[in-house]
């Protein structure tokens, strides 16, 4: 394949903290159009991989391309301006934002308008119809005008994944989408990110074997910062390897990675 | 007589000295807050104010008991250690929870206080504090003359910090502290008792500045000021080395002191504002600090959450053309000078508020675009002949450029850091406009004149001037109106909320919170320089610290991020400087007690708890959960 048929790679890519290395040259591609899951238990330095490919945080060595090209010095807003967009373990919505305020914030930017210093939010109908039309898809229409901090927590998870899609990003990574979520949310999430994941590139970290195994294309199996092993879910469930260090060191902690 | 690169040898090693005395002090109150703000979170601003505790408690039992220097060293801390305990137990306990800021804002409240009490019963001039018998005199060491006393200050304080340090890193009892602030639950379970080891810690570090207030007793004047210059170079110190480590901060600090007295032998102008730039150059290399810094956890919102969301944008310009309404008639029945005077200190709130409030970027120096502004404007009038409108022209535009040079160090931290970078900055820009030659030193820039708006309206002529004022005022704080309902308000509140978000949303946060920063600086200027031609007058005072202050009292008070909020805070506070103004210092204790007040009980501010009231009214009627009013 081409370069340029990996929607995000990584080549010797490493963090370290204080002499700690949370991600230690690690070679990673994402091709373009999969569904591809990092799992592995708890601390192996999968938030810190997916903090490193968005450029939340920079490595300490190593380099990542993004449809080919290098994009190792770029800042997060920048990838975000790429169509690299990401997710949070920590669910992060502007909690002192109403909802409809929350997705009208992240459609300013590609709408164009977001320094315009003195017009109305609201005499702009174009981002105003756009999140009214999100607020809908996403079943978040009873909670427009509520402070985002006051949602129960799944619906911060949907309200999240809906701002996160209304950017339309070409590449979207979602860090840990059913973390903390009751069965019920877990089911409508499911079918959201089914449904985002058609004509986009995917990654997603996630503890919920069988969420990965329903979705995931392609598993990446990460322990101790580094990648253990890859493949199908059949490939990657079937090695002893795995079995050992995954099962064995999650137990209860699985939840809460 | 000896020179080194031009300067006479003694004068050199004199001023190494005094370098090094300075430096003990800084890095006896920078150790302290780095323990207090490493097992609490909480930057201590009365620091400087319990530095000077120490020092007047010595004086006192000196002065009514006759106790001397040697017990005073052993009973001053432990006094004004134990008013520290009674001040966590009671005051500070109850913000753990909250966003450090409020810590700040307290024990600003506190030193104000503690100024304020001491002025009233001892005066503002210092007192002097005899040095020991047993440590008078001094010794000849060839190349200096080495007073005792001085060499005493650098082993006792150099025994201080290495003890502490040492207590800190090195036993049971500070692998204990330093665990409790990683995880207080855990070291509950072994049967220490948390909360009393926090009282402690405070207690402990209060002492620490009530010692180095002992032992500067004798070499400095003893009055209720001493502590607050000092305080504001501490935090320069602080954010120079970062409040990470021990030991940094007492590396940081002795360095900081060598660094000053160096420039005082080689270049004695810019001795007062070397730390400054010193902290300029940091933040621009390595904005963590040299030893890095303890980062800021993600602390909760400083405001108050009012339950409602969004603006109104027909109810606020309804409420907009009431209050226009309202002050184009309240000359008739109020005192116009009041009036105008309340109405600039509004407009400054204002614009502190749209960075404060808006961009939870709160500056504990926004005095120095006010008195800047004031500066250029009254300078442009007086001197160059410019008319009224050109003159607050120029100071708005020289406020907006000190705005985008200090924002752009400034922004590079945030939260308490940011507010000790900007009340920093602020102090250099109170140092330049005492040594400068236009801004007319302790007398200030008198006589500007009011002159001819256009050239053609006269300003002399008080119908005009109010109508100057006013215009001005209303124009303001429309434009603060539009911004905060505007895409980029929309933007600033959502970087202020969680701002990793925002850049994954693709938003250059930088860039906004730099233009928010340069708008409030130019704003705040606005205020400045029209304050400058009604007042005909521009002093020290508009560039001091406590003008900083006043602006956040005002803020806090009316409500920090609500639209009017900031101009019924001023309106109060002027009305309370003019109605009090026979109290004296007294007014300083109060504006000290309200800051605790509004920590404490009242953080909404008043039209924050009146917005949170009517929700609730509107709630209980049965409408919906979430409308309400506009803020
Ligand atoms: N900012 C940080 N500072 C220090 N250590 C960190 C930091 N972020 C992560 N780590 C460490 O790196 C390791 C990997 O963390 P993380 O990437 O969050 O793992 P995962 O998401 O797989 O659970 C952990 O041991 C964690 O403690
Ligand atoms: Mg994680």
């Amino acid at each position: 394949m081409n370069n340029a048929d990996y929607a995000l790679e990584a080549k010797g890519l490493s963090r370290e903290f204080g002499g700690f290395f949370a991600v230690r040259s690690v070679d990673f591609r994402l091709a373009r159009g999969s569904i591809h899951a990092v799992i592995g238990p708890n601390g192996a330095g999968k938030t810190t991989l997916f903090n490193l490919l968005t450029k939340y945080l920079a490595p300490s060595a190593g380099a990542i391309l993004h449809d080919g090209e290098d994009v190792t010095p770029l800042a997060m807003a920048q990838m975000a301006q790429r169509g690299v967009v990401r997710s949070f373990q920590i669910s992060a919505v502007f909690s002192g934002l109403s909802v409809r305020q929350n997705l009208e914030l992240a459609l300013l930017r590609p709408a164009g308008i977001a320094w315009n210093l003195l017009g109305l939010v609201s005499r702009r109908p174009e981002v105003a119809e756009r999140a009214n039309a999100l607020m809908h898809q996403f079943g978040l229409v009873e909670y427009a005008d509520a402070l985002a901090g006051n949602l129960p927590y799944g619906r911060k998870r949907v309200l999240e994944l809906a701002t996160t899609l209304s950017l339309e990003p070409k590449v979207l990574l979602l860090d840990e989408p059913m973390a903390g979520l009751g069965r019920e949310d877990i089911g409508r999430i499911t079918d959201l990110i089914r449904a985002a994941g058609k004509g986009r590139t995917l990654l997603l970290v996630e503890h919920n074997m069988k969420v990965v195994a329903e979705l995931a294309e392609r598993i990446t199996v990460m322990v101790r910062g580094e990648i253990l092993a890859e493949g199908s879910y059949q490939e990657v469930s079937s090695r002893s390897d795995v079995m050992a260090a995954y099962t064995g060191q999650t137990g209860a902690g699985a939840a809460h990675g | 007589m000896t020179m080194i690169f031009g300067v006479p040898a003694a004068v050199l090693y004199g001023q190494l000295l005094l370098g090094l005395i300075n430096g003990s002090f800084y890095a006896m109150l920078s150790l302290g807050l780095a323990v207090i703000f490493g097992m609490m979170n909480i930057v201590n601003f009365a620091h400087g104010a319990q530095y000077m505790l120490g020092a007047m408690t010595a004086w006192l039992l000196l002065n009514f008991l006759g106790i001397g220097y040697w017990w005073s060293l052993l009973l001053a801390p432990l006094i004004v250690g134990a008013s520290g305990l009674v001040i966590e137990r009671f005051l500070l306990r109850r913000l753990y929870k909250l966003d450090h800021l409020y810590g700040m804002l307290l024990t600003f409240g506190l030193a104000l206080m503690f100024q304020g009490i001491f002025t009233n019963a001892f005066g503002s001039s210092g007192q002097p504090y005899k040095i020991p018998p047993l440590l008078s005199g001094g010794s000849n060491l060839g190349f200096m003359f080495l007073p005792n006393y001085r060499a005493w200050v650098i082993v006792a304080s150099l025994t201080v910090c290495l003890t502490t340090w040492y207590v800190i890193e090195r036993t049971k009892l500070g692998a204990y502290l330093r665990a409790a602030t990683e995880n207080p639950m855990l070291v509950q379970t072994f049967g220490i008792r948390v909360p009393r080891m926090i009282m402690l810690t405070y207690g402990a570090g209060v002492a620490l500045a009530a010692l180095a207030g002992v032992l500067a007793a004798p070499i400095y004047q003893v009055g209720p000021t001493m502590g607050v210059d000092l305080i504001i170079v501490v935090f320069a110190v602080v954010v120079i080395g970062g409040m990470g480590s021990i030991m940094g901060s007492i590396v940081t600090g002795f360095m900081v002191g060598l660094i000053e007295g160096l420039t005082k032998a080689f270049y004695p102008e810019l001795s007062s504002t070397i730390v400054f730039v010193l902290m300029a150059v940091v933040l621009l290399l390595r904005p963590a600090g040299l030893f890095g810094s303890k980062p800021e956890p993600a602390g909760a919102a400083h405001q108050e959450k009012l339950e409602i969301a969004g603006p109104n944008p027909r109810r606020q310009m309804i409420a907009f053309a009431a209050m226009a309404a309202l002050f184009a008639l309240a000359p008739l029945v109020v005192y116009p000078g009041f009036m105008m005077k309340a109405m600039l200190f509004a407009l400054f709130a204002c614009a502190f508020n749209l960075l404060a409030g808006y961009g939870k970027l709160v500056s504990f120096g926004h005095s120095m675009f006010l008195g800047t502004a004031g500066y250029v404007c009254g300078h442009a009038a007086k001197v160059w002949g410019f008319t009224p409108e050109l003159a607050v022209l120029a100071g708005t535009a020289a406020a907006a450029l000190l705005g985008v040079a200090s924002g752009w160090l400034a922004i590079r931290r945030s939260g308490i850091y940011f507010a000790m970078v900007t009340l920093a900055f602020a102090q250099m820009i109170y140092f330049v406009a005492l040594q400068a030659p236009f801004t007319g030193g302790e007398d200030g820039l008198q006589g500007v004149p009011r002159g001819h708006l256009f050239g053609v309206i006269d300003l002399a002529d008080p119908v005009n001037l109010y109508g100057f004022v006013l215009a001005i005022f209303l124009g303001g704080f429309f434009l603060i109106m539009r911004l905060v309902g505007s895409p980029f308000g929309l933007v600033l509140k959502g970087l202020s909320d969680h701002e990793p978000r925002a850049q994954s949303l693709g938003l250059d946060t930088a860039r906004y919170k730099l233009v928010a920063f340069t708008l409030s600086a130019a704003l705040a200027g606005l205020a400045g320089s029209t304050k400058a031609i009604t007042s005909q007058i521009v002093t020290l005072s508009d560039v001091h610290w406590s003008m900083s202050g006043e602006v956040l009292l005002m803020t806090f008070l009316g409500g920090v991020g609500t639209l009017f909020g900031p101009v019924v805070g001023a309106f109060v506070v002027v009305a309370m400087q003019n109605y009090l103004a026979s109290l004296g210092q007294w007014v300083i204790v109060i504006h000290g007690a309200i800051f605790v007040l509004c920590v404490l009980a009242f953080r909404r501010g008043i039209v924050g708890e009146l917005i949170a009231f009517a929700g609730r009214r509107t709630n209980r009627g049965g409408a919906p959960a979430h409308s309400g009013p506009g803020h």
